[in-house]
């Protein structure tokens, strides 16, 4: 049989199943039964990218299957293998579909099955940033489960996305291998359909931060080839039907490695590799994925795979807590000859000293030196450091400045990890990361108490409230330059962030001087200087020399922006944003959602559905993603008369910014606690409740004139 | 998102049209005129049936008078006609492979020519069992323009790159007694064979019209590409523009024409010196633009990136645009008609080789020994005319589009290796192009060549063929005029690629390269069949077995001939728009299109409806995959 009739056959025995099972649902439900996967705007996600047509009943799922009909031609030629490829993707999400009928949890721990739309929203930016080189697919069932086993773990070393489909799952668990999204391994499902749920994240991805049009399947395909950077690894056996798959991947532009012998090769698409420990390799060749080697002399891993690592109580082995002892991090610019280069030191105890289980202080204090060092550096490297320690096998940490925590696993300490690796690891990453600015480094350690103590309050705090001083002068007003970002055009490419002292990137990465020191460090890079010498409007924020930033950086596909306004020329969104905003007619506000809130708002929408009519570097006045931080910015929709426009958050959301936001209604309004005023979903999660709830609270939405 | 769009032929007509008011201003003749005036074309020529090769006659073939005085049927006559048309072409390929074996041979440190890649040679020079070790490159240059030249005349023996052939297939060659000799003999004996009273037979005819072709193919034309390579470089992709409006009017504008590289290095080489330059300022003009005609065209296209004017029936084109200071040309297809037309404008038709004097002209006798100065010579001598320039006749059609060139055997591997995994593939093979094809994800090759012809309605037929070949995931490989078409059509722009079907689509893009791969001139359709012989080696295969054709759909000289005589004796069908003078014998029809399977495995196809050329090519790709069972 060749490739091709072995494609077609794969084709037709699905799209028989799956036009059994959609008839066996309707007999059993009625036509009219609604069938949609959770927490996507996009259902049916995969059927709606390739044909613009969304899909709610059983009745409209039969009249889809017709049209998947249709792409099942049967001439020899590639086109007709790659539609039939893609035929079959579609046949097995309405098959995974049906599985989530009447709200049913199909899949269980560690099984994932269909992943939300906020989670490729967080996938956004590590794939641009090459956090995450890539995403692998392995399906299957490896020869042994060790060699499953090591394949993932060379895989999740380097930082590549893990999506498991089949045994492969079962042969993890026997092995007590560690999966989970925090871990950059998921499960998705043992069918063999369920590998259509890492399908629809790479088409989502694609509506989401390509602005690809659904059912321009074309520019779909083209977008999921050039920037999804996606591979399958699929162990033999291969039947027709993973063949047929295996079509519809390479037709995405994802290569396939397999051990199958006697399957018809194709360069860079399907390629035969029997010795499995170097698929890795192989794959990665194949998908031109390049990984950054960073060469760190410890005992354990490091990688950006770990870094949603956590480490339990009582997988503990000893913790540092900023909360309770006194702790401190710190970059602190010294002359360079008082600087040793590569010199770490650890003042106090080592982990061998402290007690299991134990709580400790600790302090590093990492000087730096160099021509191009600037003080306003230090907070940008500081804030690297959480990445850094993360990404330690076995290591965990959160906060910053001297509320840190961090804890050591057994596992970790077992391999003999100790505390100057922890200086090893800051060393490396800020030499690595910050070469342009950062000739010399020398890390010291402090783990005695004593020390601890003096170095936060007699070094570390002063040098924050002096920053934090300076932070507060920093304001659009008083610098005389703004930067791009473009990070993100790798991605979504016509869009272009403006970084502001007052508004920092939408994805919530980019500040100011973030924007400043990556242009410092590479001046033709993703951060350019923006003059701001012609304002056209001050108020709206809008400026000539933005405006042609913005046309040059999205090659002509943005001709104005404006800084201050959710209106008028609302600056873009990739897709990555943290939180979006969108109006709510009734109260004259807004209301705003963050990825993490899965729950309704009260413009009847979810955080998937707001953020499907924005992001891919397309203007959507009245809707417009953001950062976190932007929220109590006096900038914030300044425009619209700024944050007292705002009637809605997440409760969680308004916890993180009630501090900040309520000083920032103190300062413009005089309003004292202005949070309490703004309805969370705990309140009311439609709009005439919430339109009661401000009534009665006076929210001073309700005075100003509409925005519309 | 993109906005490539293909030229049609339609605006390559138009362009024409606005030139021949201009030649109409000046009283200028033009082919369009002259084919007028030769139509309709003698019935008896056209069917082969026409024999003046002694005194006796003229004697035309009739019903009524089925035999010449000698007694000669149509099949004799037909078939003699064929061999000698055949032994024409091959003469004239070989020839130019014999010039380029004397100029290797006048190589010199620091002279006129060098060795420029002199990897190649040695590679060759090992193959050939010449001693390479501690000798000087020179010194081995000279021995093997010897060897070379040898191979014209040496008296036993068969030609030395037969064994770059996949095993076996030159024994099998040998025992049809069509492996070609030395390629002087082959030549003679043709000549010998179709003169009066010798054969008449039409299978001995046809026999001795593949020996003669092979002896071009793997002979004459294949020196004349390898030493080529070795004098000038071995091509690589480059990108460069084709079509009238790569002249520029500002410019002092010289145009290249034949096919011998061995002028036009000279000249672009001296064109390209600030001395010139600067020269060219003086007399007002920006710069000097060279660009080329037919397949010297192709030859400076795709070692230099020069710029290609256009094809065979667009040479009296670039006169027509009044901007043309010299038109420089050398051996082959030139139109004895620019002579007179130069008279109509400014320009200088110059003609450098003894092999080709025509009236009208400047001649400049060029030499391997005086080049340099010759090519100066020119050069000056364009610039100088500038000034004759006549404005008011000015005119070049603002049509070019880009294309990326240079695809040699050497360069396709290139190519090929940068779509393998050093996991698990070899490089420096075919076998990733094997690959594609066994999968199906290109369903084969058609090898598209030849020239222009007025009775197909010119470029037509090599665009729509490339156009539906790339459609339907077959990808072209193109040599002279029929490369310059696509090239203006826009088919050798990598954006092409949009015009593909899904297989080849992502081939091109993964592979980085154009649907539509520039081999070369006319002289390099011996790189295809070295590419033949690779993909059959690498595949275990013979030649004839791979889901590969040739293809001339607008052919018309003796060269063509004898080009198809040598793609059919190498294994490959081959597909005609153009009958070659046989359809005055059912034999020979017969022997062509059927008859020469039993000896290579390969035939002609003819067909004039150039949709179903395309239909009958695809079909016998797809008879091939089924015998493959892929």
């Amino acid at each position: 049989m060749t490739l091709f009739e072995s494609v077609f056959a794969g084709n037709d025995a699905v799209y028989g199943l799956t036009e059994g099972a959609i008839n066996q649902a309707i007999e059993k439900y009625g036509a009219d039964k609604a069938v949609s996967f959770p927490d996507t705007a996009y259902s049916l996600p995969c059927y709606y990218a390739v044909t613009g047509t969304k899909v709610g009943t059983l009745a409209e799922l039969k009249d889809a299957l017709a049209v998947v009909k249709t792409l099942m031609t049967r001439e020899k030629r590639t086109n007709d293998v790659f539609m039939s490829g893609v035929a079959t993707a579609l046949c097995a999400e309405f098959i995974e579909v049906l599985k989530y009928i009447d709200g049913a949890v199909p899949y269980e721990a560690p099984c994932y099955g269909h992943l939300a739309d906020a989670v490729i929203r967080e996938l956004g930016v590590p794939l641009v940033t090459g956090d995450i080189p890539g995403v692998a697919v392995i399906l299957g069932k490896a020869p042994s489960a060790q060699e499953a086993a090591d394949l993932v773990k060379s895989y999740q070393s380097q930082g590549i996305l893990i999506t498991l489909v089949g045994d492969v799952i079962d042969q993890l668990e026997e092995v007590g291998y560690k999966t989970g999204a925090n871990v950059r391994v998921i499960p998705l499902g043992k069918d063999v359909t369920a590998v259509i749920h890492v399908v629809s994240v790479a088409l989502r991805a694609a509506l989401i931060f390509g602005n690809v049009k659904p059912g321009d399947a074309a520019t779909l395909m083209d977008y999921t080839m050039k920037r999804v950077p996606a591979f399958v690894n699929a162990f033999a056996p291969l039947n027709d039907v993973i063949v047929a798959c295996g079509a519809g991947a390479i037709a995405l532009g994802f290569p396939v490695i397999t051990n199958q012998e006697d399957v018809a090769r194709v360069p860079k698409s399907l390629i035969c590799q029997k010795d499995i420990s170097k698929w890795n390799a192989t794959s990665l060749e194949a998908r031109d994925i390049k990984i950054k080697i960073t060469n760190i002399d410890i005992p354990v891993a490091f990688a950006s795979a770990f870094e949603g690592e956590i480490i339990r109580r009582k997988d503990m082995q000893v913790e540092f807590d900023g909360s309770r002892v006194d702790c401190a991090e710190l970059v602190h610019t010294c002359e360079p000859s008082e600087v040793e280069d590569h010199k770490i030191t650890v003042v106090g105890p080592e982990v061998d000293d402290m007690e299991l289980g134990s709580k400790n202080s600790i302090a590093y204090v990492v000087k730096v030196a160099g021509k191009n060092m600037q003080p306003d550096f230090e907070p940008v490297i500081e804030r690297k450091f959480h990445n850094y320690i993360n990404c330690i096998e076995g290591v965990y940490h959160t906060g910053q400045r001297d509320m840190q925590r961090i804890r050591i696993s057994k596992d970790a300490f077992a391999a003999g990890f100790k505390i100057k690796h922890i200086g090893e690891v800051l060393y490396t990453q800020v030499k690595n990361e910050f070469d342009a600015v950062v000739d010399k480094c020398e890390v010291t350690i402090y783990t005695d108490p004593a020390e601890c103590t003096r170095i936060r309050h007699e070094v570390a705090i002063p040098i924050f409230e002096k920053r934090d001083d300076r932070l507060n002068t920093l304001t659009d007003e008083s610098v005389d330059v703004y930067y791009s970002c473009i990070l993100c055009q790798a991605f979504s490419p016509s869009h272009v962030c403006v970084v502001t002292p007052e508004r920092l990137g939408l994805c919530g990465a980019v500040s100011w001087l973030d924007a400043k020191a990556t242009n410092e460090l590479d001046p033709n890079g993703p951060c350019q200087v923006i003059t701001k010498e012609r304002p056209i409007d001050e108020n709206l924020g809008s400026y000539e020399d933005v405006d042609e930033a913005v046309k040059k950086f999205s090659q002509g596909a943005l001709e104005h922006v404006t800084l201050y306004s959710i209106m008028q020329d609302p600056m873009t969104s990739c897709g990555c944003f943290e939180c979006i905003c969108g109006i709510e007619p009734f109260s004259n506000g807004v209301v705003i959602a963050n990825r993490e809130y899965a729950g309704m708002t009260p413009l009847g929408m979810t955080f998937s559905e707001m953020a499907s009519m924005t992001g891919g570097g397309v203007q959507t006045p009245g809707f417009m993603g953001h950062g976190k931080h932007f929220i109590s910015s006096k900038k914030f929709m300044k425009a619209e008369g700024g944050i007292e426009r705002i009637v809605w958050m997440p409760k969680e959301l308004k916890e993180f910014v009630a501090e900040r936001l309520n000083n920032t209604a103190k300062e413009l309004y005089g309003i004292d606690n202005f949070t309490d005023m703004i309805g969370d979903e705990t309140i009311a999660t439609d709009p005439e409740t919430l339109v009661g709830f401000l009534t009665e609270k006076g929210h001073p939405a309700l005075a100003l004139d509409p925005m519309m | 998102m993109s906005e490539f769009k293909l030229t049609t032929v339609e605006e390559f007509e138009e362009a024409t049209a606005r030139l021949l008011e201009t030649g109409a201003k000046v009283g200028a003749d033009a082919w369009q005129f002259r084919v007028k005036n030769q139509t309709p074309h003698c019935k008896f020529g056209e069917q082969g049936v026409c024999c003046r090769i002694c005194s006796m006659g003229p004697c035309r073939i009739t019903p009524k008078a089925p035999r010449g005085v000698c007694g000669c049927d149509a099949h004799g006559i037909v078939g003699r006609n064929f061999l000698k048309f055949t032994a024409g072409g091959a003469a004239t390929h070989s020839d130019h492979g014999r010039e380029i074996c004397h100029t290797l041979y006048c190589a010199k440190d620091g002279g006129n020519y060098q060795v420029k890649d002199p990897e190649k040679l040695i590679r060759i020079a090992k193959e050939w069992g010449v001693e390479t070790e501690g000798k000087d490159i020179y010194d081995l240059a000279h021995e093997m323009a010897e060897t070379g030249l040898m191979e014209y005349g040496k008296p036993f023996g068969y030609q030395r790159f037969l064994d770059r052939m996949p095993a076996g297939q030159k024994e099998k060659l040998i025992e049809n007694e069509i492996a070609p000799r030395a390629i002087d003999r082959e030549v003679s004996t043709s000549l010998h064979m179709a003169h009066m009273g010798c054969s008449s037979l039409p299978e001995a005819l046809v026999k001795q019209s593949i020996r003669c072709g092979l002896a071009d193919g793997w002979g004459g034309s294949m020196m004349g590409t390898e030493f080529s390579d070795v004098l000038f470089g071995t091509p690589k992709p480059i990108d460069t523009e084709a079509n009238l409006g790569v002249m520029v009017e500002e410019n002092v504008n010289i145009v290249v024409h034949g096919h011998d590289p061995s002028l036009s290095e000279m000249i672009c080489e001296y064109a390209d010196s600030k001395e010139m330059i600067d020269y060219a300022k003086s007399v007002g003009a920006k710069g000097i633009t060279v660009s080329g005609v037919c397949c010297t065209s192709n030859e400076v296209a795709m070692r230099r990136g020069v710029p290609m004017a256009g094809n065979f029936l667009q040479q009296e084109n670039v006169v027509l645009t009044g901007a043309c200071e010299a038109i420089v040309v050398d051996v082959q297809c030139i139109f004895p008609a620019l002579g007179p037309l130069s008279k109509c404008f400014h320009t200088k038709f110059i003609t450098t080789s003894p092999i080709a004097q025509m009236p009208d002209a400047e001649f400049i006798r060029f030499n391997a020994e005086t080049a340099g100065e010759n090519a100066k010579a020119i050069v000056k001598m364009a610039i100088d005319n500038f000034k004759n320039r006549k404005p008011e006749l000015v005119h070049i059609p603002q049509l070019k589009q880009k294309a990326t060139v240079g695809y040699s055997v050497e360069a396709i591997v290139k190519v090929l290796d940068s779509v393998t995994n050093s996991q698990v593939d070899e490089t420096g093979t075919t076998k990733p192009l094997l690959e594609c094809i066994t999968s199906g994800v290109i369903r084969g090759a058609v090898a598209m060549v030849g020239c222009n012809n007025p009775r197909i309605r010119p470029d037509y037929a090599h665009i729509e063929l490339m156009k539906k070949c790339i459609a339907n995931d077959i990808v072209i490989i193109a040599s002279g005029c029929s490369a310059q078409a696509a090239a203006k059509a826009g088919l050798m722009d990598k954006s092409a690629k949009d015009l593909c079907g899904a297989g080849l689509k992502r081939v091109c893009e993964l592979a980085d390269i154009p649907p539509v791969l520039h081999m070369g001139s006319c002289v390099d359709i011996s790189r295809m069949m070295i590419l033949a012989a690779e993909l059959a080696k690498d595949s275990g295969l013979q030649i004839n077995q791979l889901p590969v054709v040739g293809c001339a759909p607008e052919w018309m000289s003796e060269k063509a001939v004898s080009i198809g005589n040598y793609v059919v004796g190498t294994g490959i069908d081959t597909f005609l728009g153009v009958d070659p003078y046989v359809s005055g014998s059912s034999e020979m029809c017969e022997l062509l299109t059927e008859g020469t399977r039993k000896w290579t495995g390969a035939a002609y196809t003819v067909e004039k409806d150039i949709d179903k050329l395309v239909d009958l090519m695809i079909e016998r790709i797809e008879e091939k995959r089924t015998a493959l069972g892929i």
